[in-house]
């Protein structure tokens, strides 16, 4: 019961049907009542009809006059019965035979309608009445069998269950379309945020109902308040650089100069001890730049990111006249934020244009998981340096010649990313190739 | 050759001004943005070594607007800015090369040349114009095997008048390209300078238009 559409739907199905048995049960009840009345009053008409045609003689014995009774409460067991007493001995319809309703005599000026068992166990609604005439109280009680009434009042029963049920049924049809209708944009939110997560857009629509817009607007300051601070941070750590390169420029300049031609022991050493301070500085630097899932930042745009990419690496290696030959197999997006992709693809294709001939090649497949394959027709990387690359958390100094800084950048990246980076020799080209699966966002 | 560097740290600044100037540059220094922009729009510099960092103007900033106003003259960022985004917003910018800190100065240097050169349509690594060659490390010309030392003032000249031969380059011209700002500029000594070229080299290697300037190698006809 965890959706909000089959908790509606539940809740308006329980309400519907408790609904309309109401109404069933009131609408029937009131029809039989009316069914009743109607009768009874046909009944207080005969019981009249019958006082007016009546006389009393001096023993209390009532004198009907046969004419004025209706043929229906002469045949035996009709259904259709009265019976009179003035006191002295009661006179019964013909109908009645030889039974006698057992039904009590109202005082004067009184009415009383109730059910009795008739004859054969008819179930009879009886109208009775107590009148005053010729000095004496006259009971007249005429009464009628159910038993038709009964069945016609069953049918409509039948009849209103099934309307009912029709009408429960064609109600539910309207509401479904109406709940469907009224979370859609409920849905579309939800389809707006896999989109988010795939990286396609960057904010949410805000085009959605009042009740989920709040919903909505916060996931959009959210994002942009974690845009604004990716972005502030990587300011911060670009100030951060600069205020340590700086010096560390001075002080290797300094070396070189004060130090170098006097004690080139010693020259050696801050050579090497400043280098090491501005490689793991670029290290953390690379790391804390890293935008991590960037959930709602810009994703990698090959169509638009990487032409611009190329054409700077064309413009700083402009003496290597390289050609880059890609095969983006219909990849729009690297499952990066912009600036990471931007970091990975820009050092895997710097250092394969370094020590390429002529030739570069990028191949992308995937999506699931991204293959991302650089390959150059460089001098390639012996086997044992090859395996030393493979190693994670070996740092590459410069001693490893050519493919050796830049290779170890990328890969601490690719570990930082997630995924995984194999070398080998390329088939096609005959220098290196870099093989790298980007997983899915965890 | 007339530089402009525009770097923030003093001290930075300093030094590298004093080498680019032993290795034969006129150099203006900046250090902030709002001058940089302003000197590398008046004054015609063979190349720019701009630093992203500054303060006032950000450097990307004043390289777009420089572009927008059409100044062509090639730059070279100069940074501790080393992602890649940077790299591409600069060189997309218009920067012609990109260094990052801690940079040695050799490097610096070597581009610097590869850019001028490249600027000026000069093809390879030496500059030899008519057998002439000029070594830019030692500021020194040889031609057939003989040698000549120049000082610095006419290594900048001579490396001038390389990049440019055939060209009739006015006094004006060449005293802009040679000296830096706060010099004490008198085009006469441009005169004294190219008499004392034509004692080392021969009198026939620069020839005079009169009214126009000078001109190294073929004058145009």
């Amino acid at each position: 019961m965890n959706s909000l559409r089959s908790r509606l739907g539940f809740g308006l199905i329980a309400s519907l049907i408790v609904m309309i048995g109401l109404l069933w049960l009131m609408v029937g009840q009131s029809v039989k009542v009316l069914l009743e009345q109607q009768m009874a009053s046909r009944l207080a008409h005969d019981g009249e009809a019958l006082l007016g045609g009546m006389r009393i003689d001096v023993d209390g014995r009532v004198l009907l006059q046969e004419r004025r009774i209706q043929g229906i409460y002469q045949q035996p067991y009709s259904g259709h019965y009265f019976q009179v007493d003035a006191g002295g001995q009661a006179t019964r319809s013909r109908s009645l035979w030889d039974a006698k309703l057992p039904i009590p005599d109202v005082a004067a000026g009184e009415t009383r309608i109730g059910y009795v068992t008739g004859p054969q166990q008819q179930p009879l609604l009886f109208w009775a009445h107590g009148y005053q005439k010729q000095g004496r109280v006259v009971h007249i009680a005429v009464a009628e069998d159910l038993l038709a009434l009964n069945a016609g009042f069953a049918q409509f029963r039948w009849q209103l269950a099934a309307w009912s049920l029709a009408m429960v049924l064609l109600l539910l049809l309207i509401q479904q379309y109406i709940v469907i209708r009224s979370l859609r944009p409920v849905s579309a939110a939800a389809a707006d945020i896999e989109r988010l997560e795939q990286g396609e857009i960057s904010t949410l629509s805000e085009q959605v109902p009042k009740e989920v817009r709040p919903l909505v607007q916060a996931i959009n300051r959210l994002l942009d308040r974690q845009r604004q601070r990716l972005h502030r941070s990587r300011e911060a750590l670009g100030n951060l650089a600069h205020t340590i390169k700086t010096p560390l420029t001075l002080l290797q300049q300094l070396a070189r100069e004060k130090v170098a031609g006097a004690d080139p022991a010693t020259y050696e050493q801050l050579e090497h001890y400043s280098r090491q301070i501005n490689e793991r500085v670029n290290q953390s630097l690379r790391r804390a730049r890293l935008a991590g899932d960037g959930l709602g930042a810009g994703r990698f745009d090959l169509r638009q990111d990487l032409p611009v990419l190329v054409d700077t690496l064309h413009r700083l290696h402009r003496e290597r006249r390289i050609t880059l030959h890609t095969q983006l197999n219909g990849i729009i997006t690297l499952p990066l934020e912009q600036q990471d992709g931007m970091e990975l693809l820009g050092n895997l294709l710097d250092n394969a244009w370094k020590w390429a001939r002529s030739s570069v090649s990028l191949t992308l497949s995937g999506p699931e998981p991204l293959t991302l394959i650089v390959e150059d027709d460089g001098p390639g990387v012996d086997a044992a340096a090859m395996q030393s690359l493979a190693q994670r958390g070996v740092r590459q100094d410069e001693n490893l010649p050519g493919h050796g800084i830049g290779l170890s950048i990328v890969r601490n990246l690719v570990d930082e990313i997630g995924g995984d980076i194999a070398f080998s020799a390329s088939e096609s080209l005959g220098g290196l190739q870099v093989k790298i699966h980007l997983g899915r966002r965890t | 050759m007339r530089l402009l560097l525009a770097e923030d740290d003093p001290e930075l600044s300093a030094r590298l001004g004093r080498y680019l100037g032993r290795q034969g540059f006129a150099v203006d220094s900046c250090t902030d943005g709002v001058e940089t922009e302003f000197s590398g729009r008046e004054i015609a510099y063979d190349v720019i070594v701009l630093d992203l960092g500054l303060p006032k103007r950000p450097g990307l900033e004043v390289l777009a607007n420089w572009r927008k106003a059409g100044v062509k003259t090639p730059v070279l960022i100069l940074t501790a800015r080393d992602t890649w985004q940077e790299k591409v917003q600069g060189l997309q910018q218009g920067a012609d090369d990109y260094l990052t800190k801690p940079f040695n100065e050799e490097e610096l240097l070597a581009r610097l040349q590869a850019l001028i050169r490249r600027n000026t349509g000069t093809v390879g690594d030496t500059l030899s114009i008519n057998d002439w060659v000029l070594d830019e490390a030692t500021q020194s010309v040889s031609r057939e095997g003989e040698r000549w030392e120049l000082t610095g003032m006419e290594f900048r000249l001579l490396r001038y008048f390389m990049l440019h031969p055939g060209r009739i380059l006015s006094k004006s011209r060449l005293t802009e390209h040679v000296y830096e700002q706060d010099a004490d500029k008198d085009s006469n000594v441009i005169e004294v300078y190219v008499n004392r070229l034509r004692q080392k080299l021969g009198n026939e290697v620069i020839t005079t238009k009169r009214g126009q300037g000078y001109v190294f190698g073929k004058p145009p006809p």
